[in-house]
């Protein structure tokens, strides 16, 4: 199904970028752990409870971000996360059908014994192979972090409060207490597993979703545009759902709702590893389970791929300009 | 290759009309248009990358189609603008290109970029657009397929190269294998075509043998006739009296005032000894060319030879 001489043109292509972003996934989430253990927990929880009123805006509650791990889960919403790996699924997706036809590389190229299924599967292997591996590489980036990093910090000396007052006593005349301890301690890397499939599912869908416009078109500008446009409305679409509930509603029909890797990593921490894999429950306010969601982003990934290989099979090739 | 009654379409506009159209196996077929003719697209249909919309086609017993993978196999194709992967070293293109190809070898990439004096050790990208034609030449004519498609090949060639490239296209023909040559300089088609299709607006609008063409001349001299030696069905034009003997060897003769014209087909020597009784002066033989055939063409006249 796939060509092995193009897969390996492929890899040449893509090294480059694959590599700048790969670099950049690793370094920040190993400088985000570290970052992270810089900041006392004590003195997050305070700056964190002082947005409590906009806690609808958070994917998870802010009681679940009061630990290192929902610290930590925090960085697969970072923009430098989204932004790498939608860089890179756009720049691929884009490429294999309008990008070759405006370069005009795409003539030679289907000149050659090569069925369009077969090289659009082939270009697929590589995108998806450099995706699951840059989601990899922010996971390494987070267990290096995790390992590497110890968290120092200061614990309150016992008090007691007054009743009716708003008086704190100290029980201790000594200064507050600080304690040293590896990040590794207190944080699994493996819980962070399910996310990194969720950013994973987020790629895949948009991947799709540039192959598919791909196909349709002879230009990878209008490719991209068509993509960032579509992005950005569903972003939109997401924001507003999220700021009143008068348009709850539009939040189910963007793919942003199903990208949530906060809320898998706070099903792993109180459910254990099989809790964000459910298809159904617990939350009753929702039809489905925690697992859904990637699923629901990876089949409009494939559905998007099959509609794109119906597409360019079909399709007449216009002359290179 | 073979279509009947081909046809293209898209939306209102007719690229291909009721092409029907025959290549011999070892031959070079030549396609000679005005941009827009429709050479391109025929080509571009025959490799299965535009469906047609009436009509069939067949390459090498094989329905592009139906299996244009299966065509693909059997051909090495030149587009007219051929570009390849900027990224990547001219060697490293050769190499993709025999890899891919089932009937791609390298070697005689290799050797076909030497005769063509390219430097392969450029990226695409930094190379000038004569190179990467070259390049591109190397990768097309280098492979084993039986079934060259060449459009418009010496494009950007300087005349060196331009001469090293026909060459080549006869050593294919040489080799046995069939050449599909498109091209707009009809000092071309003549050096190394067999046959030429001439397509106009999509339509074949004349087939001509170069072999046929190569034997035709016109003589143009100027003449005062003698009393009786001509038919005049004109004041000023007039055909001229054939013995029946050069009937065969006599396509037209005209008279046009103090100037006749005598177009022939076939060896010469038998007419010797008529153009002397005629009493010629300042008399010219050209050969008869295929300027004269495209020009009639493209004029709306189909000559018949």
């Amino acid at each position: 199904m796939i060509n092995r001489v193009l897969v390996r043109t492929y890899i040449g292509q893509a090294v480059l970028l694959w590599s700048a972003c790969a670099l950049a996934l690793f370094a920040f989430a190993w400088v985000r752990v570290w970052v992270s253990s810089l900041v006392d927990m004590g003195q997050f929880r305070t700056i964190v409870e002082q947005f409590r009123d906009f806690e609808r805006f958070s994917p998870v509650s802010f009681d679940s971000l009061f630990t290192h791990t929902g610290r930590l889960g925090m960085t697969f919403d970072e923009p430098i996360v989204i932004l790498c790996t939608i860089i890179w699924a756009i720049a691929r997706g884009s490429d294999v059908v309008s990008g070759e036809l405006g370069r005009g590389t795409l003539e030679m190229l289907l000149a050659q014994p090569i069925s369009r299924t077969r090289l659009l599967l082939s270009h697929a292997v590589v995108a998806v192979g450099g995706l699951a591996l840059l989601v990899l590489a922010l996971w390494a980036g987070l267990a290096v972090g995790v390992a590497r990093t110890t968290v120092t910090e200061t614990i309150p000396p016992p008090s007691i409060r007054i009743p009716f007052t708003a008086l704190e006593l100290p029980l201790t005349t000594g200064g507050p207490v600080t304690e040293t301890f590896a990040m590794s301690s207190v944080v699994d890397p493996w819980t962070f597993g399910t996310a990194v499939f969720a950013l994973f599912a987020l790629g895949f869908f948009v991947l799709g979703l540039s192959t598919f416009l791909s196909s349709l078109d002879r230009y990878r500008w209008r490719t991209i545009g068509g993509v960032m446009a579509i992005y950005v409305l569903q972003l939109v679409m997401f924001g507003l759902g999220k700021a009143t509930d008068r348009l709850d509603w539009l939040r189910g029909w963007s793919f942003f709702n199903c990208y949530r890797p906060q809320v898998q990593i706070a099903h792993v921490v109180a459910g254990g590893w099989t809790a964000p894999w459910r298809l159904t429950g617990p939350d009753p306010n929702s039809w489905f389970g925690p697992g859904v969601y990637p699923l629901i982003l990876i089949a409009g990934g494939l559905l998007f791929y099959a509609l794109a290989i119906a597409i360019f099979r079909r399709r007449d090739l216009p002359a290179p300009l | 290759m073979r279509t009947q009654r081909l046809g293209k379409r898209y939306g209102s506009f007719d690229a291909l009309i009721d092409l029907t159209l025959q290549v011999e196996r070892g031959e070079v077929f030549g396609l000679l248009g005005p941009n827009g003719a429709g050479k391109t697209t025929l080509l571009r249909t025959l490799l299965g990358f535009l469906q047609r919309t009436s009509g069939t086609a067949e390459v090498m017993g094989i329905d592009p189609a139906i299996d244009s993978v299966a065509v693909r196999r059997q051909v090495s194709y030149l587009p007219g603008d051929a570009r390849l992967p900027r990224h990547m070293r001219g060697r490293a293109v050769l190499r993709f290109f025999a890899e891919i190809q089932p009937a791609g070898d390298l070697e005689n990439c290799l050797a076909v970029a030497d005769r063509l004096e390219l430097d392969l050790r450029r990226h695409v990208g930094f190379m000038s657009t004569g190179m990467r034609q070259k390049l591109a030449i190397a990768a097309v004519v280098g492979s084993r397929a039986p079934l060259l498609i060449l459009d418009e090949p010496t494009a950007n060639l300087d005349p060196t190269v331009r001469a090293r490239v026909l060459e080549m296209v006869s050593e294919a023909k040489e080799a046995g294998r069939t050449v599909i040559f498109s091209s707009h300089v009809l000092s071309e088609i003549e050096e190394v075509c067999d046959r030429v299709a001439l397509l106009r607006g999509g339509r074949l609008a004349h087939q001509q043998s170069l072999h046929t063409l190569k034997a035709r001349h016109r003589i143009v001299a100027s003449w005062v006739p003698a009393a009786g030696s001509m038919q005049r069905n004109g004041a000023e034009s007039a055909a001229l009296d054939v013995p029946a003997a050069l009937a065969e060897s006599v396509v037209r003769a005209q008279v046009d005032g103090p100037r006749i014209t005598i177009e022939t087909a076939g060896d010469l020597a038998p007419l010797l000894p008529w153009l002397e009784s005629l009493g010629l002066q300042q008399m010219r033989v050209e050969a008869y060319g295929l300027r004269a055939v495209y020009d009639s063409v493209h004029g709306e006249q189909v000559v018949e030879v």
